[in-house]
């Protein structure tokens, strides 16, 4: 091409998220087996903005773990996770208390927000253990927007539920459940009347989640937000089923055509022939690679869309999903 | 992608720059900004209040009153407001009527900048408006002025964070990195905030480069750009030369988008720079560097708007919209937020 031709400005988009060190610039013990940290920006630059429900990445040298901000939004010079101690987790927790002190640098990615907290007149939110983590500034926005709330927060024993003293002041608004002196969470009792202007936040573990999920579905479509922390256990394919057979996926923008082979995702073949889509948890869990499906009917296996969501079938999370029919059409 | 809904679609819970410190003096200020009329004024100690523009007694202007002590007088029967828009005195009776109140917004100032908060109250508390180091620390040179345009603030937000208009409006304001084998554009993004970043190979500058740095513009420089999407208020820019001795020359670009109505923004904008300080040759030169690039932007957005009338409507994106795409996503699920829930619908 002649330099004489109109201007050519071929460029390329490289597409990523946020990432910043932070430093540490406060460690609690919140409850037992409960550390909170709040980070800052070691020049002290304002941090970007984020709304009840976001969380962020923490980059530990080769673990990606994702931790709800649970401070105040408003405070644009300091963030504060809370990371319980899974002794039988992958270890990214054992390094966060074991490692990590006031002083020290850590990368962090995001925040990003997939458990956004909407404008209704009434909520009802429910935490398990560390569940409570999005849950603290949503009940703290709810106040401010004059709503109406109940916070039921279960717990394995009172001296396992962190921030405790935080919810304090709302008085009967939070309704405390520790299991060892109170059993499970009462569900059915809390949400045996759908109610039409009320949206049920939760978020905690699996347990809760499939419960809070079986008490509202009788609730009116979109009444119930949930936030996992680790993937939803799919069922297995039936044997002979699409599960595991190869399929191909057309980019509709890029106007690239790949096959997706057995035990490799979409997101990964994607990569492989030069279309990077951003992504972070890879298990279905946070919804960075959420894609729009133009054609063809995905195999959905992620943590993040209800039953409705999976059924129409507009998008997928395409770092698990995978497809039944033969052929996938996706806006990328 | 759906429109961001609604003839005004801009948050309310933000902080927006409605004018300069300058501009808001012992005297009644009138004001349209954020879809509604405003009436600003300073204090006796020197706090800037701002209130609306309208006495909820017959609707008269307050800013045809007069200013009294801290009080506002309206012209018309002569209710009197303190400066948090209590009613305090109604000449005709004794005691104020029930519900005679003007609404007053949180306001901060940081100068050179009058910030306020159209929304709900509650939720500014403890928030700041965005820093700007460059307006406040020593060592800068800054220049400004303000324009309106008859566009909708989103599409500025577009204009802003799109680097490939550049050749074709703005020909012969650009260095030769912009067309020749540009760098890659590395796009970041979190929950509420895009920003675009590249480094270019070395090129040599152009005239107004040479101009206001006074390096020579026979030799190359690295160039270094940002942009960011600081909120639905705010864009900042940054140009820098690294020159000789890795010396830093940077222009930092400051446009606060403040929406007049669904078609109409406020641009009140700052260039500071960190180099010829105090050069008012420089300043000259710089002023018609950004008055002119918005000058020659200006009537193709305002054509763009009167297209598509102020829905975002676009048929087609590229790659490199990929920043202004995901500055319409943090509006939506700004505005999402704030309209509240309507059901059935998407996660979003």
């Amino acid at each position: 091409m002649s330099s004489e031709e109109a201007p050519s400005a071929a460029m390329l988009t490289v597409f990523s998220e946020r990432r910043s060190d932070l430093l540490i610039t406060a460690r609690e013990m919140r409850a037992e087996g409960v550390v909170s940290l709040t980070l800052a920006d070691p020049g002290g630059a304002q941090l970007p903005g984020w709304t009840p429900g976001a969380h962020i990445d923490l980059l530990l040298n080769d673990a990606v773990r994702q931790y709800s901000l649970c401070g105040t939004p408003g405070d644009q010079h300091s963030w504060r996770i809370a990371v319980l101690l899974d002794p039988d987790g992958r270890g990214g927790s054992r390094r966060v208390h074991d490692t990590l002190q006031v002083g020290d640098q850590v990368a962090v990615r995001g925040p990003r927000n997939h458990f956004p907290l909407h404008s209704v007149p009434r909520y009802i939110f429910l935490a398990g253990g560390i569940g409570i983590t999005p849950i603290l500034p949503m009940v703290a926005a709810a106040t401010e927007a004059g709503a109406d709330w109940q916070l039921y927060y279960g717990g394995r024993s009172q001296a396992s539920m962190a921030f405790l003293d935080e919810l304090e002041p709302y008085g009967e608004r939070v309704a405390l459940w520790p299991q060892d002196t109170r059993g499970l969470l009462p569900l059915d009792e809390i949400l045996q009347n759908p109610a039409d202007s009320t949206l049920v936040y939760c978020c905690g573990p699996e347990g809760l989640l499939t419960a809070a999920e079986q008490r509202c579905a009788a609730w009116p479509s979109g009444s119930l937000h949930l936030e996992r922390f680790a993937a939803k256990p799919q069922p297995e394919p039936a044997a002979g089923q699409a599960g595991e057979a190869p399929f191909e996926v057309v980019c509709q923008r890029s106007g690239l055509t790949i096959t997706v082979p057995p035990g490799q995702s979409i997101i990964d073949a994607l990569d492989e022939n030069g279309v990077s889509v951003l992504s972070s948890c890879l298990e279905g869990v946070c919804g960075t690679c959420e894609t729009r499906v133009l054609e063809g009917v995905p195999d959905h296996r992620d943590s993040l869309l209800s039953e409705d969501e999976r059924e129409a079938n507009e998008y997928m999370m395409i770092c698990v999903g995978r497809s039944k029919s033969d052929r996938l059409v996706l806006d990328l | 992608m759906n429109d961001p809904a609604g003839p005004e679609n801009f948050p309310l819970n933000c902080w927006y720059v409605v004018a300069t410190s300058d501009e808001v003096g012992r005297s009644l200020l009138a004001r349209q900004a954020l879809g509604r009329r405003l009436l600003l004024f300073r204090t006796g100690d020197g706090r800037a209040a701002v209130l609306d523009d309208r006495c909820p007694h017959r609707a008269a202007p307050l800013s045809m009153g007069t200013l009294e002590g801290d009080r506002v007088v309206c012209a018309y029967h002569g209710f009197t407001y303190a400066p948090d828009g209590q009613c305090v005195r109604v000449p005709s009776q004794r005691h104020v009527p029930y519900g005679a109140q003007v609404r007053s917004y949180p306001v901060l100032e940081r100068p050179p900048f009058v910030w306020v908060w159209p929304g709900n109250p509650a939720r500014s508390r403890g928030t700041e408006p965005p820093d700007l180091p460059a307006l406040r620390e020593p060592g800068w040179t800054v220049l400004g002025g303000a324009r309106e345009m008859a566009v909708n603030y989103l599409l500025l937000h577009d204009n802003a964070l799109d680097r490939t208009h550049f050749p074709y409006v703005h020909p012969h304001r650009i260095h030769r990195g912009y067309v020749q084998d540009p760098p890659p554009l590395r796009i970041e993004v979190s929950e509420t905030t895009v920003s675009y970043s590249r480094t270019f190979t070395p090129a040599p500058l152009i005239g107004w480069q040479h101009d206001a740095t006074g390096l020579p513009a026979d030799t190359e420089y690295v160039q270094r750009e940002t942009g960011t999407f600081v909120s639905p208020a705010l864009h900042v820019d940054e140009m820098d030369i690294i020159g000789p001795d890795q010396r830093v020359y940077q222009g930092v670009f400051i446009r606060a988008f403040t929406p007049v109505d669904a078609a109409r923004t406020l641009i009140i904008w700052r260039g500071a720079r960190n180099y010829a300080p105090g050069d008012e040759s420089v300043t000259a030169r710089l002023r018609e560097v950004y008055d002119g690039t918005m000058t020659e932007d200006q009537p193709l957005l305002e054509a763009i708007q009167a297209t598509t009338g102020g829905a975002v409507g676009y048929q087609v994106s590229a790659a490199a919209d990929a920043a202004a795409i995901r500055a319409y996503q943090i509006v939506e699920a700004l505005l999402a937020e704030e309209k509240g829930w309507a059901y059935p619908r998407r996660r979003d």
